[in-house]
């Protein structure tokens, strides 16, 4: 059996964004109303369409239920009490990096995101969201060479008001789901990026997320557009400082690949988990979604969860053109007392669209971790083929790892294969490894990095090591 | 829905045993399932409806079977049809169930019993008088196979509920038939309770005819080392539901299922399955297959839970459709729920309609579309068939399914 002392005696790294940037921010009063809307959307200078936008999802999101079916337990959300906009203090208008506050700077350097311009070598472009704005963008000029557009959402709303508007709410309206819901109404700042027709964008985009205020909420949008022939990988991390108090996430991201695009949208969500008690902690309630709108298009959603207290988020892919294709790769791993229900909708409307889901799920401490997803093949995706393959690994007897696939067809013509396993870290090879004298924590380490194996080969590079570490860190002192 | 009326008043209903009472004082609260959960989200509403629209009929329809008559070397018994059975021989015995002995059981399970889940139970206990209550006790061995018959008479409803204790180191074979008539619905309960050491190797062939809907619930506790063997064959009804629920209650036990649903027309047919594991050791293989044609919706939710207290629990399940037509649809929902950690469990899931690369292969050796096609479903059909426990001799499944697909 594995030596409990020896687990007990892995030290435990502390959650290393933890830390508080002290800064003068600007906060609105907590609650949700008409007004406070209003005033959103004033202070950010919207159009009149974008504010009736807001307005009619509030509107919905008053009559609609905070839903209840994925059986999360977790103590309810007081809407009334959280601030809606949050915003560092700082000039108007920024027109280089220099002007930005360091601290800001400084926060980002210390979580290891490249914002300012020497770091030019790492050659990814960054959207930094502080709170509930964006704070700054870089290699932009880089970038409008080839037409590429990648801005805050809020400057987008400014600038390219003509494209908000025929494509906001078009993938996730804004009646699709409670959280959907709220977010459209009070979303603050996020991304939005287009790739103009037959560009292959010169770089990684990436836009990297971060709460600090223990009070507000975060209700960020992305909005990616990629032109027919047009391709992007677009990269998401989050983080946040730790609190005793729930804060509360409800994103949305929205993607449209037209005929032969491609986008790859990939994540490292490591929200703060809230500590051993299950205390403190960020509630993730995302919705994200693409609609492969042309033929040939592709988007590839591949992630790594192991942040948040709650995460509760479906990342799905509407293959409506004729062989579009979609990708779900993803690792989940939960500790302590987090919960995470997480999974994909393949949703097959076209004919021969093709969809692939990997999900990893891996389970310690008391945590509770679940896959669940919906393929479904329509009358007209005669075919259309998808693959689900989902794994999940128990650590100790006290986690619990469920599996809910819902498989629907309404095509004959068309192939469905789906195949779940549960198992766990086999004492007979971690004996072989450390009899090989792998210390037994690497050992571990090395067990669950080849098990995410499929998963990470997808990432982007800059992600696929990144993972490995929070994986191996998130489980210390978890075996037993 | 005369009969939810009815449920709701409690008045028309005469000489109410004390199990109806129970029953029916739990459905009146919420008389109907609620469609909105998991167990009922798919289910036909007009389908239900029309389930529920016939009058309840507690005499004895005519039972004129389709099926082979009965043989020597079967012990064959229809429940309603004034059955008493007290066989005692020099290696085993089957007895009836004093009523004591039934009602104190029931009463357990009921306690038991989610209002939602166990709703098909429910109905069936509050509708059934004691006459369609057959209640066994079995013990021995080289026990003679036993045929059981439900049936359902046209424009009306009956509620059948079978009751089989499987005492300890007892083996025997047993087949359940539920006939539905035209136009007609039958609400069938069976609760098995397997005790130590014993084995049962159980069909259940449903056929139905023109119309006819069917409720079926199977309730089966397993304990230690006990061996529970299922072959399941749904066809031909407008509306049927089979909900199987197995708890192997101090786990050390096994259990195989092979399930097959056919649905053609407009029909409806669904499984649901829930298989608990409530002790270690326990060990479950189960393949539940579909095959919709026409404009019909085949329906298959299974779910597994190993708590905590399940180690070294090796389960299984698979679920495998064919879809042969553009208008009919399937549905399957597979499920795992696990909490201890030392288990192997896994699940498979496929739609997908007939191979066209073995079709091909077989029309270049000259055989012919028809035939190649009913070559494949014969080999689909056969693995659930051979698991039935029938004498072939007498019922050819296979053939009455080929011939009518």
């Amino acid at each position: 059996m594995v030596n409990e002392n020896l687990v007990k005696a892995v030290v435990k790294e502390p959650y290393k964004y933890g830390f508080v940037t002290d800064i003068e921010t600007e906060k609105i009063a907590k609650g949700l109303n008409e007004d406070i809307i209003r005033l959103i959307s004033q202070k950010k200078e919207e159009p009149k369409f974008l504010l009736d936008f807001r307005l009619k999802a509030f509107k919905k999101w008053q009559k609609m239920k905070e839903p209840d079916w994925a059986g999360l337990g977790y103590k309810k959300i007081d809407y009334q009490d959280i601030i809606y906009y949050s915003a560092p203090k700082q000039k108007e208008k920024i027109s280089s990096l220099d002007e930005v506050d360091p601290k800001l700077l400084e926060t980002f350097d210390k979580l290891g995101i490249p914002l300012t311009e020497q770091k030019k070598l790492t050659n990814v472009a960054v959207d930094a969201v502080f709170d509930s704005v964006s704070i700054a963008t870089t290699f932009r000029e880089e970038l409008a060479e080839h037409g590429v557009i990648f801005c805050s959402i809020s400057e987008a709303v400014k600038n390219h008001a003509d494209l908000i508007e025929k494509y906001l709410g078009t993938v996730v309206p804004a009646s699709d789901n409670y959280f959907a819901a709220l977010n459209s109404a009070v979303f603050s700042d996020g991304s939005f990026v287009y790739i103009p027709k037959g560009v292959t964008c010169p770089m990684d985009l990436s836009s990297y997320f971060r709460i600090n205020s223990g009070d507000s909420g975060q209700f960020e949008r992305t909005l990616i557009i990629a032109e027919e022939s047009s391709s992007v990988s677009y990269l998401e991390g989050c983080t946040a400082p730790m609190f005793d108090t729930n804060t509360l996430h409800a994103a949305v991201v929205e993607l449209i690949a037209l005929d032969d695009a491609s986008i790859k949208y990939s994540t490292v969500q490591n929200w703060y988990a809230g500590d051993e008690e299950g205390i403190g902690g960020i509630f993730n309630f995302v919705t994200k979604r693409g609609k492969c709108l042309g033929k040939r298009s592709k988007i590839s959603w591949s992630q790594v969860e192991t942040g948040s207290a709650i995460t509760w988020k479906y990342p799905s892919c509407l293959l409506l053109g004729e062989e579009s294709v979609g990708e779900f790769y993803s690792v989940a791993l939960t500790n302590n007392l987090q919960q995470a229900d997480t999974g994909t909708k393949m949703i097959h409307i076209g004919p021969k669209t093709k969809s692939t889901i990997v999900s990893k799920g891996i389970s310690a401490g008391n945590s509770i971790n679940s896959y669940r997803g919906l393929v479904k093949m329509g009358t007209k995706a005669t075919g259309s083929r998808n693959y689900s393959q989902c794994d999940s690994m128990l650590i100790g007897d006290q986690a619990s790892a469920n599996t809910f696939p819902y498989i629907k067809s309404q095509q004959p013509n068309s192939e469905i294969e789906h195949e779940a396993s549960t198992c766990r870290i086999s004492e007979d090879q971690l004996f072989y490894l450390q009899s090989r004298g792998i210390e037994f924590e690497e050992a571990v380490s090395m067990m669950v990095s080849g098990f995410c194996r499929d998963v990470f080969n997808q990432l982007p590079m800059e992600f696929a090591a990144e993972a490995d570490k929070l994986l191996a860190l998130k489980l210390e002192g978890s075996v037993g | 829905m005369e009969i939810i009326e009815k449920i709701k008043t409690n008045k028309s209903i005469d000489n109410l045993t004390e199990i109806q009472k129970i029953c029916l004082d739990k459905l009146q609260s919420s008389p109907l399932p609620n469609p909105r959960s998991e167990q009922w989200r798919l289910s036909n509403k007009s389908k239900f409806t029309n389930f529920l629209n016939y009058s309840v009929n507690e005499k004895d329809p005519k039972f004129d079977t389709p099926f082979p008559q009965t043989s020597q070397s079967t012990i064959r018994l229809i429940i309603g049809d004034n059955c008493q059975i007290n066989l005692i021989e020099e290696n085993y015995s089957i007895k009836q169930l004093s009523e004591d002995k039934l009602v104190k059981y029931i009463k357990e399970q009921i306690s038991c019993f989610d209002q939602n889940e166990n709703w098909s139970d429910l109905l069936n206990l509050s509708l059934n008088c004691t006459k369609n209550t057959l209640g066994l006790k079995i013990n021995g061995s080289e026990i003679p196979p036993i045929e059981i018959f439900s049936h359902a008479s046209s424009n009306s409803l009956n509620a059948k509920t079978l009751i089989i204790f499987l005492e300890k180191n007892c083996d025997i074979d047993l087949l359940q038939v539920n006939l539905g008539k035209e136009n007609s619905s039958l609400s069938q309960s069976t609760f098995f309770c397997l005790e130590e050491n014993s084995s049962l190797n159980h069909g259940v062939v449903s056929y139905g005819e023109n119309k006819s809907n069917l409720l079926n619930s199977l309730n089966v506790i397993q304990q230690n080392n006990s061996e529970y063997n299922l072959g399941s064959l749904h066809f031909k009804f407008n509306y049927a539901r089979f909900e199987i629920r197995i708890k192997q209650s101090e786990g050390n036990a096994k259990t195989n299922i092979k399930g097959m649903q056919i649905t053609k027309k407009d029909e409806q047919i669904s499984t649901f399955t829930k298989i608990e594991f409530n002790g270690p050791n326990g060990f479950l293989d189960q393949i539940n297959k579909s095959l919709a044609d026409d404009k019909s919706h085949a329906i298959f939710e299974g779910s597994i839970i190993v708590p905590k207290i399940a180690q070294k629990t090796d389960a299984s399940q698979l679920s495998r459709n064919l879809l042969l037509s553009n208008l009919a649809q399937i549905d399957t929902k597979p499920q795992l729920e696990i909490i201890a950690d030392d288990v192997k469990c896994k699940h498979g899931a496929t739609i997908s309609q007939l191979n066209e690369e073995e079709l091909f292969y077989m029309r270049t050796r000259g055989i012919t579309l028809t035939e190649a096609s009913k070559l494949q479903l014969s080999s689909y059909f056969q693995e659930i068939i051979s698991f039935i426990p029938v004498p072939k001799d007498r019922w050819d499944l296979l053939d009455k399914l080929l011939n009518e697909n």
